[in-house]
């Protein structure tokens, strides 16, 4: 197969998937969630805290914490499901296109998509507070390696969540427990136990970079290096089961 | 079963085929020969057509046999699909998209761009006559507009074969003229090979004379459909008779070899005769009538239903 028709199939994929998605009514979901932690980032912010470290800790729990892997979910865990079960995969399927390639081409517009949901909700939360307060470089600073954050936590929960899409007859279901009992419960018990969730890993990075908050004094932390390195093998390892078992799926 | 000898390369072969879904038969120990042309494909619903497909097509891996497209395996081999293009018989169409978008997005999937591809999607919406609604959200499209887009879609990237998984169903009268005509100018005009199912015998008639006969996941019979004819002659036809002088026509048909039964029905003036042999009937009716006296008003067969004949074939 040549390369100018494997780019060609995952450029025309990507494009029209990251508009199906984008355009989707999962949207309304996305600005109502902006809005609720715009709501309690911008009461907190009256509440005469200190701006630097609670402003952190807001974005730390709100968005790395939580809506970071639910968004994930929303968007990822039925993407390949719902075109499966409702046969517009056809086309795909009868593409001269490997489904290795394909799976690629669902791949990369769920990380744009879940990339742009994320920040949306985070700006809105970071304005809501900061603007109440002098906002510095330092503010600017947090955003900046939050939306970073963000962006290595959307390429590895949307790895994790396409694979369950492919696996799960209700990947719904499963997304919900991984998001909200594994990352949420799991994820912040104390002790090592903790380093079996993606966020323990992406606060550890996180942990190297915000001087603010209770991150940056996250005693559990993993090594900056290390942490790197188990989200890379994760997302790769997610990429290549959820592609071997896309490329053996039947599809009928 | 008789197979078509044309001294051509088959497109397809399938050879001791089986595919079920846990314990639905799907296809059972199926054979079939396919060469280029027309060829429709006649069975009744749930009959194995759309599993065929699926395994012509590769979206399905089959259980026993083998099956090869161009001589090839189709499971898990997508360069295949640059030469197959595929009209499903279900919902395909992103309901979001416009239909210049879908057939854009399938020359994309195959590599197509620019000028040649804009060319190819307005040559295809003027073939299939979509052209003033190629710009319209497919959401919208009735359902003889969505069969016609996705056979423009099948086509975008000039494949040397079309599968057309039951493009007539659910259509008007008006529409399925328009698409069988289509259908046959595809192949004349455009040198498409074409593969079309159909439940309905008649329809495929008159788009093609080469047929293969499905029936609980075996091919039954295929061939010439003069052949399939020949086959369906051999079935004893029930044929219902009305008129009067009944009573001594059934005598006289009583005496005929070819006759298997005659039954009255309600009224001595309706008659409803099994033969072995309707060639031989057909041809003596006209003398029985003379020497018995007697008028037929109307005359019909209760087999013009596919399932009787398929049930016949498969337990011949």
């Amino acid at each position: 197969m040549d390369l100018k028709r494997i780019t060609a199939g995952i450029v025309a994929l990507t494009v029209h998937s990251t508009k199906k998605l984008l355009l989707s009514r999962k949207v309304v979901i996305t600005f109502l969630v902006a809005a609720f932690v715009a709501l309690v980032m911008g009461y907190a912010g009256t509440q005469g805290l200190d701006p630097l470290e609670d402003g952190t800790n807001l974005m730390d729990t709100l968005i790395l914490f939580f809506f970071m892997p639910v968004m994930a979910m929303i968007y990822g865990s039925s993407l390949i499901r719902d075109e499966i079960d409702d046969m517009s995969i056809t086309h795909v399927a009868t593409a001269p296109l490997d489904r290795v390639y394909s799976y690629i081409g669902y791949y990369i517009p769920l990380v744009i998509t879940v990339t742009v949901s994320v920040i949306v909700i985070a700006t809105a939360g970071f304005l809501a507070f900061f603007t109440q307060h002098d906002i510095g470089a330092e503010a600017v600073e947090i955003y900046c390696e939050f939306a970073i954050l963000i962006v290595l936590g959307s390429i590895v929960y949307s790895s994790l969540f396409l694979t369950i899409s492919v696996v799960f007859k209700k990947p719904v279901f499963f997304g919900l427990f991984y998001a909200f009992i594994w990352e949420g419960m799991i994820g912040s018990l104390p002790g090592v136990i903790q380093k079996v969730s993606v966020k323990h890993y992406l606060r550890s990075i996180g942990s190297g970079w915000v001087d603010y908050g209770d991150m940056s004094g996250f005693e559990e932390a993993t090594g900056f290096g290390d942490s790197v390195i188990v989200l890379v093998l994760l997302t790769v390892a997610f990429l290549v089961i959820g592609a071997y078992l896309f490329r053996n799926k039947e599809l009928c | 079963m008789t197979m078509r000898e044309r001294g051509t390369e088959n497109l397809i072969v399938a050879e001791s085929l089986g595919k079920w879904y846990g314990e639905v038969i799907g296809l059972n120990n199926f054979n079939l020969e396919i060469k280029p042309g027309i060829t429709g494909i006649v069975g009744p619903n749930g009959s194995g057509k759309s599993t065929l497909f699926k395994l012509v097509l590769g979206l399905i891996r089959p259980n026993a046999g083998e099956i090869t497209v161009f001589g090839k395996k189709p499971w898990r081999n997508s360069e295949l699909h640059s030469l197959i293009g595929f009209c499903p018989d279900y919902e395909s169409l992103p309901a979001d998209s416009t239909g210049r978008e879908y057939m854009s997005l399938i020359g994309h999937l195959h590599a197509m761009s620019g000028a040649v591809l804009s060319k190819r999607i307005d040559e295809l919406s003027e073939l299939v006559g979509m052209t003033d609604a190629l710009d319209r959200k497919t959401g919208g499209y009735s359902k003889g507009m969505k069969q016609r887009m996705k056979i423009a879609g099948a086509m975008v990237h000039d494949p040397k074969l079309l599968i057309l998984d039951e493009p007539l169903s659910g259509t008007d009268p008006l529409v399925r003229k328009d698409l069988i005509d289509l259908t046959k100018r595809m192949n004349k005009e455009h040198g498409h090979s074409i593969i079309v199912s159909s439940h309905v015998l008649f329809e495929i008639e008159r788009m093609t004379h080469d047929v293969a006969l499905i029936y609980k996941g075996r091919a039954v019979a295929s061939g010439d459909i003069s052949e399939i004819r020949d086959l369906i002659d051999k079935h004893p036809h029930n044929i219902i008779i009305e008129g009067e002088g009944m009573v001594a026509l059934a005598k006289a048909l009583l005496d005929e070899e070819y006759t298997v039964s005659v039954a009255f029905n309600e009224g001595k003036d309706s008659i409803t005769i099994q033969v072995s042999r309707p060639d031989d009937f057909f041809g003596g009716l006209p003398t029985l009538m003379d020497v018995t006296g007697s008028s037929v008003k109307s005359m019909y067969s209760l087999d013009d239903n596919l399932e009787a004949i398929f049930k016949y074939l498969v337990g011949r």
